[in-house]
């Protein structure tokens, strides 16, 4: 408790978040849709039928489509049980997390049978301006979160509809996790803590019960007042409580239209007792409270209010003052390796041998910053990766440049750490995930170069970096051969070898230099890659197979000096 | 704690409050005047008191596109209520506006006002119930113009403005001339916090009733207590929700598909409970819970609080005569006003997170003054910055162009340099930005000056990297193109201009080198146009004006700086001020 007495008081905002919920008229609309739908379609077969109510002259910007179950469909509204059935259609969900996407039976079966009509309506609503409600109830709630899902995948930066997906006592949906993602935020799932259908699976005897994740923020409720919630597991354990004290399981019809009238009525009552003194933990306090008044008794279910505290707080942490800070580090960090690179330069060796020969005093800085930058980008792919893979790919192109520029700038200093202590294969036993990825990413959005822009950076290319940011990975390799093509010791075998992949690396080296891909300051006087032509040269060999035109011309590019001149754009003009 | 209620809150003498609520009751029932005018001769106390109107459309008549009637402040009249970051100007009920703009004439040249003014009397403008608009906005008007400072005292008045005119009432340090007085129940007060409706036709149609006295007692509405109350509540929780911390990202998403109100309390609210106790709230956020909790329904007693949330719209004169009638009331400042008002647990709590934000305000201010990483920091780095641009002057090239070659050291310093006092602004903005600061942190002196010199100093460093990486090709000209320039600058600039009251964009001084590289690319683009001779007239006046004032280093001048070169080699006809700018540059290669 003392430990608590000097940091900073903490706020539940659960209640009051479904309080502003229940007190506009939102879920009110969405509501009345739906009983306006079921009344109206009682004598039809279907079981679930979306109906699309069109912006009116009251309500301009506002489209709502109904999933609404048919009377006989909320009699029996799982007829299939809690199986998890796979559904590659939405692999779209994947994140490093999940690598795949299931489903419940139920409400596969029912998303499938409409996919048809789904797939022109989506088309449609896309294209529309101003606010999207996707409601349903029970089973219908589950065809509308998937509709809603499906939806969400194809809106792009253009998209001008504003979609919410509303859901009244609806089951669980599927395996996959929205935790880290924007889509998170776009489904509101109202739950009653009398309705059995949403905790449905999670009591059964099912073996695949232990699967379902919800997603998106519950409004949970009882006669007593609602809370919001959007931690998922957390949601789970109060599902599970609640699916576990209604009576008897028996699937009893819970009018959503009461419990909202009751809730509203609620939401400028007093309640029972009056407030006598202030709270000397908010948090707690609050938090006992929004329990209770969801019919919850915590202390019986080993709710673990500490950690939902640990989480609060950490969450506090994360401000937009706090991110323009890391942002504005960041920069500053690169400003630094900049300059230092600029400064080996003068002293003609490349920062990449002066930090591996720990040249400076000023070294021991660097690794700091790298640390620094390290950890800020790691986070940023991990980050990345736990989003579904479109909202992950358009998360990460605000990025990619800044990304690709601290790939080429540190990934040589973390390459010479690694060669320094005599190690070797760099890219396949030591190259971190988050490097592959920037440099996968990179790729996949990089367009082929145009004569333009060979011609800009012929001319820029003393000022850039080296693009392939293991190029010193390679080098190192490279000299690593030329010592065994050089030792007397070497079989022969190995020698051959080593004389083959040299060649393959002039190759290499030859395509950078014809794409202005790799920076002149591998030239300066001192450099490991100048020392390694210093050595190679005089036992450059024949390769048993042909030799390439390409490592023909790189020899001859070293040989006649003429590296002397890339990069200098006086000269190259 | 014990104290005089009227000496506690507005520094008003003892025995103005009653008679200026009544005084605000019989304006409201005197339809054929505009104000009403009493002095209180022995307090050397002037009120004038406002006429109101229970017409609909008096409320909500300038319904445009938005329920809520609001709109716009004209900031001719109200230069300062505005935000100084993101925000914009304040809006208000576009209504009141429009009624106070009817009166602000005829008040203007009330010969009462003038002599009240003349004989230095304290003046207070009333008002009761929609009377309390047209007195707030009165007072506002005159604080503006600095004319004197009239103190408004308002009684049972319906909101006027948003959160920006809270702010900015705050900021300017005028929160405290104007007090509101409330009663526990009275629908009219929370009237606002819920767009317009039958139901509202229906409350404001039962008043004029009454006010017309064509019907002694017209049937009381019903049912409209649950809608009025049910909008409000969805206000107080939302702004809960940010007091307390929400995380929750679906808060904004729900946020976008509903409604709410964008009117907020400003002022100093004083609530009176019923049994002859006051309770005063100075800070807005707890002020707006409390309108909403305090009058919140008890187990069974709907039926009746409806009724006495139209009753006690009319009880202020008896209600005050009964609590100031001993002259010293209980009165509570932000502390616990649970037991007087019999407050909830769980409005307790959206009270406690109202303080705590006022206080994290409070303790963010303290850091920033004392924690190293934040003034300490920026002081040190504008000494840094200070250096540099000394030393740079010996090569009679200015810092300008040494920045922007990055050739020594020094320049590379001034980089890393120029980066820690963006990391400290940007999170300053930010803070601003999301109200994490004390309302009047932009008025500071200590910080605009700060700013200033930071601004003047760094600025072109920014501007100079800027068009050192051709970043115009990219976003356009630094100082048109959004995004281009820092918002950190614009920010601060705004807080000079509104300091010295001067026209926003007047004191951009700081953009002088980016308008001289501006130029020097669009007449390599364009040639020499009529449009590029007004702009380099144009920059000819602002360099004269800018060193003449100091605003702007005389180092622009230097021999080899990017705009001597650029002067030199420009047409003679294209400039206006040729022998006295020459004559600058003589002067400050003399001085070197």
């Amino acid at each position: 408790m003392e430990r608590r007495m000097n940091q900073v008081p903490l706020f539940s905002s659960a209640g009051e978040l479904a309080n502003m919920v229940i007190t506009s008229n939102l879920i009110d609309v969405a509501l009345a849709k739906i009983f306006e739908l079921q009344r109206g379609q009682a004598a039809l077969p279907c079981s679930v039928q979306p109906m699309v109510y069109d912006p009116t002259p009251n309500e301009p910007n506002r489209t709502i489509v109904v999933f609404a179950p048919s009377p006989d469909s909320t009699q029996y509204p799982l007829p299939q049980g809690g199986d998890l059935v796979p559904y590659p259609d939405f692999d779209f969900l994947c994140t490093k997390e999940c690598p795949s996407v299931s489903i419940n039976g139920a409400a596969l079966e029912l998303f499938e049978s409409l996919k048809n009509h789904l797939s022109v309506l989506k088309t449609e609503l896309i294209a529309r301006d101003g606010q999207l409600i996707i409601t349903g109830h029970s089973l219908g709630g589950s065809v509308a979160s998937l509709f809603t899902l499906y939806l969400l995948d194809s809106m792009n930066k253009k998209s001008k509809c504003r979609p919410i997906c509303i859901t009244f006592g609806s089951p669980l949906i599927g395996d996959f996790g929205l935790q880290h993602s924007q889509w998170n935020s776009f489904f509101l799932h109202v739950v009653s803590n009398k309705d059995p259908v949403p905790g449905l699976f999670l009591t059964s005897s099912h073996s695949q019960t232990t699967a379902y994740k919800p997603f998106g923020t519950y409004l949970l409720c009882s006669e007593l007042g609602c809370a919001c919630y959007d931690d998922s597991d957390l949601i789970l354990k109060l599902l599970t409580v609640i699916s576990s004290e209604v009576a008897g399981g028996l699937l009893q019809v819970v009018d959503y239209g009461e419990i909202l009238r009751n809730l509203k009525k609620r939401a400028i009552c007093k309640g029972r007792w009056l407030a006598v003194e202030r709270f000397a933990d908010p948090f707690s306090a609050g938090i006992v409270m929004e329990l209770e008044t969801i019919g919850i008794d915590w202390t019986k279910h080993n709710i673990d209010i500490r950690r939902m505290e640990a989480e609060a707080r950490s969450l506090a942490m994360k401000t937009k003052a706090f991110d323009a800070k890391k942002l504005n580090d960041i920069k500053k960090y690169m400003a630094l390796l900049e300059w230092y690179k600029k400064r080996s330069k003068d002293a003609g060796k490349g920062y990449y041998d002066c930090f591996k020969n720990g040249e400076f005093k000023r070294d021991i800085r660097i690794g700091e910053f790298m640390g620094h930058l390290n950890a800020y980008w790691e986070d940023m792919v991990a980050q990345a990766e736990r989003k579904p893979q479109k909202e992950g790919a358009s998360f990460r192109t605000s990025w990619l440049f800044a990304g690709t520029t601290y790939r080429r700038m540190v990934e040589p200093l973390d390459i010479a750490v690694f060669y320094k202590d005599g190690k070797r294969d760099y890219i396949k036993k030591a190259r971190s995930q988050h490097y592959k990825l920037l440099e996968q990413w990179y790729e996949e959005a990089a367009k082929p170069t145009t004569r333009e822009e060979l011609d800009s950076k012929k001319q820029k290319v003393s000022v850039l970096l080296t693009e392939d940011s293991c190029f010193w990975a390679h080098l190192e390799e490279a000299i690593l051969s030329c010592k065994s093509l050089t030792n007397a010791n070497s079989t022969p075998e190995l020698r051959e070898s080593s004389g083959n992949d040299l060649v393959k690396f002039g190759e290499y080296v030859m395509e950078q230099i014809e794409n202005y891909a790799v920076s002149p300051e591998i030239f300066l006087k001192d450099s490991s890659f100048m020392k390694w032509w210093g050595e190679y040269k005089a036992y450059i060999t024949s390769p048993s197979n042909p030799c390439s035109s390409r490592f023909i011309e790189f020899i001859d590019f070293m040989k006649t000096g003429r590296y002397g001149v890339y990069g200098r754009s006086e000269v190259a003009a | 704690m014990e104290e005089t209620v009227e000496n506690l809150i507005i520094g008003l003498n003892d025995g103005v409050i009653s008679p200026a609520a009544s005084l605000a009751m019989e304006a409201h029932n005197s339809p054929s005047k505009l104000f009403l005018v009493k002095k209180i001769r022995h307090l050397s106390v002037v009120v004038l008191a406002f006429r109101g109107s229970m017409l609909p459309n008096d409320w909500f008549g300038q319904r445009g596109h938005s329920p809520f009637g609001e709109t716009k402040i004209d900031t001719g009249k109200f230069p300062s209520v505005r935000s100084l970051n993101d925000g914009g100007d304040a809006v208000v009920n576009g209504s009141f506006l429009w009624r106070f703009n009817d009166v602000l004439d005829k008040l203007s040249h009330a010969k009462e006002l003038k002599k009240a003014i003349e004989k230095k009397r304290q003046v207070v403008f009333a008002g009761y119930s929609s009377g309390g608009p047209i007195a707030i906005l009165a007072t506002l008007y005159f604080l503006e113009n600095q004319t004197f400072s009239p103190r408004c005292l308002t009684f049972g008045s319906p909101l006027v403005g948003d959160r920006i005119f809270s702010h900015a009432l705050r900021r300017e340090g005028w929160s405290d001339y104007f007090t509101h007085f409330v009663m526990k129940y009275d629908i009219i007060p929370r009237i606002m916090l819920s767009p317009s409706s039958t139901e509202h036709e229906q409350i404001l149609n039962y008043f004029k009733s009454k006010l017309d006295r064509k019907n002694i007692n017209p049937a009381p509405p019903s049912g409209f207590y649950l809608t009025v109350m049910g909008n409000a509540s969805s206000v107080a929780s939302y702004e809960a929700c940010h007091l307390m911390g929400c995380r929750n990202p679906s808060l904004d998403i729900i946020k976008s598909f509903i409604e709410l109100s964008p009117y907020r309390p400003s002022g100093t609210y004083v609530f009176c409970t019923g049994n002859g106790n006051l309770v005063v709230v100075k800070n807005p956020n707890a002020v707006l819970q409390i309108l909403i909790h305090c009058a919140e329904l008890g187990e069974s007693d709907a039926a009746e609080v409806e009724k006495r949330s139209l009753d006690e719209h009319s009880a202020y004169p008896n209600e005050l005569k009964d609590s100031l009638g001993g002259m010293k009331a209980v009165v509570y400042l932000d502390v616990d006003p649970a037991n007087d008002l019999g407050l909830s647990p769980q409005a307790m709590l959206c009270l406690q997170a109202a303080e705590e934000f006022e206080n994290r305000r409070s303790r963010n201010l303290e850091n920033i003054r004392t924690d190293r990483n934040y003034k300490e920091k920026i002081e040190d780095q504008l000494e840094k910055q200070r250096k540099y641009k000394e030393n740079a002057q010996i090569s009679r090239l200015g810092y300008y162009d040494s920045f922007k070659l990055q050739k020594e050291d020094a320049d590379f310093h001034a980089n890393v340099s120029r980066l820690e006092l963006a990391e400290i602004w940007d999170e300053i903005k930010e803070m601003l930005k999301e109200f994490e600061l004390p309302d009047d942190f932009e008025k500071k002196p200590e910080f605009i000056k700060l700013g200033t010199i930071y601004r003047r100093l760094v600025e072109p460093l920014d501007i100079a990297n800027f068009y050192r990486h051709s970043k115009d090709k990219e976003t356009g000209a630094y100082v048109i193109s959004r995004g281009a320039r820092p918002k950190r600058y614009r920010f601060i600039q705004c807080w000079l201009e509104h300091h010295e009251k001067k026209l926003f964009g007047s004191r951009s001084e700081s953009l002088f080198w980016a308008d001289v590289e501006q130029l020097g690319i669009d007449i390599e683009k364009k040639g020499y146009l009529q449009e590029i001779k007004d702009r380099i007239h144009q920059l000819e006046r602002n360099l004269i004006a800018c060193i003449g004032d100091r605003s702007l280093d005389d180092d622009v001048l230097l021999e080899n700086s990017t705009f001597v070169k650029w002067w030199r080699a420009l047409p003679l006809e294209y400039k206006s001020q040729s022998d006295r700018i020459d004559n600058l540059i003589r002067e400050k290669a003399a001085g070197v």
